[in-house]
């Protein structure tokens, strides 16, 4: 016995030395991430089953938060910013999906090109705040398409609607995760040989039919990722509810801040947990989708050629 | 696929083909210019119903370009008229076409499977699910790769890549079938087995062939007919015999891979025959360029290596032979035979020996029967 496990350490001794370096680092950036990410993100859950009194923590677990959660309009809350952020998803990827097509496959001039290219880095590189209070001006009862409106003669009344709605909102998400979106479709589509769709012509397909069954197939990683890039930060933002809703339109992010900042660390504990399954939850509802045509290995198979 | 069903229909398409045949293809003057670089330069060429036709050049020759011009994927600057089987078809786009493409890289989608793959071409022609699985197992058949049909496509070696291409262009039953460098990725052993099988399947399906390649041993090996082209524009064509044996042109010679070129001038001619000094020496042969040889003008007298007989000239009959003394220089060992390098008074000669017996380090002359040349221009035009 003694002896069978002195040849298991043995064993283990000769292999661990012949891991590459690659394994080792691999492993040491899956600590970083237990350590960074999923530690923390176990603390959120794990405090939002517990309760404070003034500044002490009460080591019992109980639902206290959720309940408290759904008896104060928690439902609707998180149904709007789900439908909000599902919303602008789907109105993104109809927006991307043909400007990528054109970018990656119609744009013949190099310049305009490049120019496109800088374009869409500016939400990197700009701070959200900045970008959506430009939106205020223009869109507030004195901006400039109210003042516009008012002078052809089309209202005779500003619209209101125009800022601290839920309008307003859907707008300000759009030009913020355009480029979320475009990104990878735009790499996914710019990777798909030529010749994959001169065969498809030459076979007798029409352009329609090239679309349906070669480009956007090849281009389901980029599309995939798109979504996962929009949808989920969307989730998480605070900027465009609070500078676009105006207080107007709630959702779960800005009231995780919002509780944050009254010391109600429980609930804000609470509101994350369930940003965190709403994640889950779309999780699953991607893999389901994905499954007829052979699961995320599958979709990404095709980018091997 | 073009199945012969009954007895006598054979040996009609058999006669139409043996008279000459039915024009299938005809283009008519095209002219392709990529920015200020002329790919095609007025050419017309013309195909018969089940011709085995090749299209040979190096790269940036304009065979390439012409082959998509037919497949409709690529816009001619310049046309008078492009027709397939019958139908105009100068403004049709490749989908409205009746022909189909073996690419050279296959083009096989990544995200289908082989049956898949195949049936891609009826079922954006909406024929239904068994029907079209039927057509594609039959095809499977008919390239000797059956059983494939599930098969992923990054699963497949090359040459059965290749194979799934072709079933794939000829499962739509096309009028031509165009084939842009299709062995170009195949190691040499299988290109060797695909040219037979391709030949093959030419013979047994009866299906137009328009062939791409730069190789000449492919052009000689497959095709009915042989279109030699250079600098957008068609050097020479003709059967395979005609391109080896008559080259028009010291290019076409070249291309040919006829081992000695030696250029002189034309001293006199007449007729078919030519006489050619080189320094001090005068070479006679057949006169194998298209208008009638000048005297004075350059050319070039092309002798394959294996027609070259080492040692003196056999002394009877001297008016049909060329005879020139030698020092022998480098031997190259080739397997099955071997060449004689020779130092001449008209510069380096390659003579190929057979005969393994022969003593050839001490050969001090080399003839070659007048026949056994050719005597053409060195200009092309």
């Amino acid at each position: 016995m003694a002896l069978a496990e002195h040849a298991a350490g043995m064993k283990l001794r000769q292999f661990l030395p012949r891991l590459s370096v690659g394994i080792w680092s691999l492993s040491g950036f899956t600590f970083l991430w237990v350590i960074g990410i999923v530690v923390p993100l176990l603390g959120i859950l794990l405090f939002s089953f517990l309760q404070t009194k003034g500044i002490k923590v009460q080591w019992d677990l109980t639902i206290k938060a959720y309940e408290k959660l759904f008896f104060y309009g928690g439902g609707p809350l998180i149904g709007r910013t789900i439908r909000i952020a599902a919303t602008m998803t789907v109105i993104e990827l109809l927006l991307a999906f043909p400007f990528a097509l054109w970018l990656a496959k119609g744009a013949k001039n190099q310049n305009l090109k490049l120019i496109t290219f800088t374009l869409l880095t500016v939400p990197f590189f700009l701070s959200p705040v900045a970008r959506v209070i430009v939106w205020r001006s223009v869109m507030s009862v004195h901006g400039l398409v109210n003042t516009a409106l008012l002078d052809i003669g089309l209202v005779s009344e500003p619209v209101e609607w125009l800022i601290f709605s839920e309008f307003a909102v859907h707008l300000g998400y759009l030009g913020q995760y355009f480029p979320a979106m475009v990104w990878p479709i735009f790499l996914s589509v710019a990777l798909i040989d030529d010749e994959y769709l001169e065969a498809s012509k030459d076979l007798g397909a029409s352009r329609l039919r090239t679309l349906v069954h070669v480009i956007f197939p090849l281009a389901l990683p980029g599309i995939v990722a798109g979504i996962i890039f929009t949808f989920v930060p969307m989730l998480g933002d605070t900027v465009v509810p609070q500078q676009m809703g105006g207080g107007n339109v709630m959702m779960i992010s800005h009231n995780v801040y919002t509780m944050i900042g009254a010391s109600n660390f429980v609930m804000a504990a609470a509101l994350s947990a369930i940003i965190l399954a709403i994640m889950l939850a779309f999780q699953v509802l991607l893999w389901a989708a994905l499954r007829p045509v052979g699961g995320l290995n599958n979709v990404f198979a095709s980018l091997r050629r | 696929m073009a199945v012969i069903n009954a007895s006598g229909s054979a040996s009609v398409s058999d006669a139409v083909r043996v008279a000459g045949g039915e024009q299938i293809l005809e283009v008519v003057n095209a002219t392709h210019r990529y920015g200020e670089v002329t790919a095609l330069d007025h050419v017309s060429i013309t195909a018969r119903r089940g011709e085995f036709l090749t299209l040979l050049g190096e790269s940036g020759s304009g065979k390439t370009t012409l082959l998509r011009i037919i497949a409709g994927l690529e816009r001619p600057s310049a046309i008078n008229r492009i027709t397939i089987d019958g139908t105009d078809a100068t403004l049709l786009p490749a989908n409205k076409r009746n022909t189909t493409t073996v690419f050279q890289h296959y083009a096989l989608f990544p995200h289908m499977s082989v049956g898949e793959n195949i049936e891609y071409g009826l079922r954006v022609r909406g024929m239904p699910k068994p029907e079209r699985r039927q057509r594609a197992e039959k095809v499977l058949e008919l390239i000797r790769l059956p059983g494939l049909y599930e098969r992923r496509v990054h699963q497949l070696s090359g040459g059965q890549k290749q194979r799934i291409a072709l079933a794939r262009a000829l499962v739509t039953e096309p009028a031509i079938l165009l084939l842009d460098e299709p062995l170009g990725a195949l190691d040499e052993k299988l290109r060797i087995d695909m040219q037979v099988e391709l030949k093959e399947l030419h013979e047994r399906l009866g299906l137009t062939f328009i062939y791409v390649t730069h190789s000449q041993e492919e052009a000689l090996t497959m095709s009915d007919r042989i279109l030699l082209m250079r600098h957008g524009r068609v050097v020479q064509e003709g059967p395979p015999t005609d391109l080896f044996e008559r080259p028009v042109a010291r290019f076409v010679a070249e291309f040919m891979n006829v081992e000695n070129l030696l250029d002189g001038t034309i001293e006199r001619a007449s007729g078919a025959e030519a006489t050619v000094r080189i320094g001090s020496h005068l070479l006679r042969g057949p006169w194998t360029g298209r208008g009638a040889a000048m005297p004075g003008t350059k050319a070039c007298v092309a002798v394959r290596a294996e027609r070259i007989q080492l040692g003196p000239a056999p002394s009877h009959d001297a008016q049909s032979i060329n005879h020139l003394p030698c020092r022998p220089g480098v031997t190259i060992y080739k397997g099955k035979y071997v060449d004689q390098m020779l130092g001449t008074e008209i510069g380096p000669v390659k003579a190929r020996v057979w005969d393994r017996s022969m003593e050839i380090s001490t050969a001090t002359a080399f003839w070659w029967r007048a026949n056994d040349c050719a005597i053409m221009p060195v200009e092309s035009e």
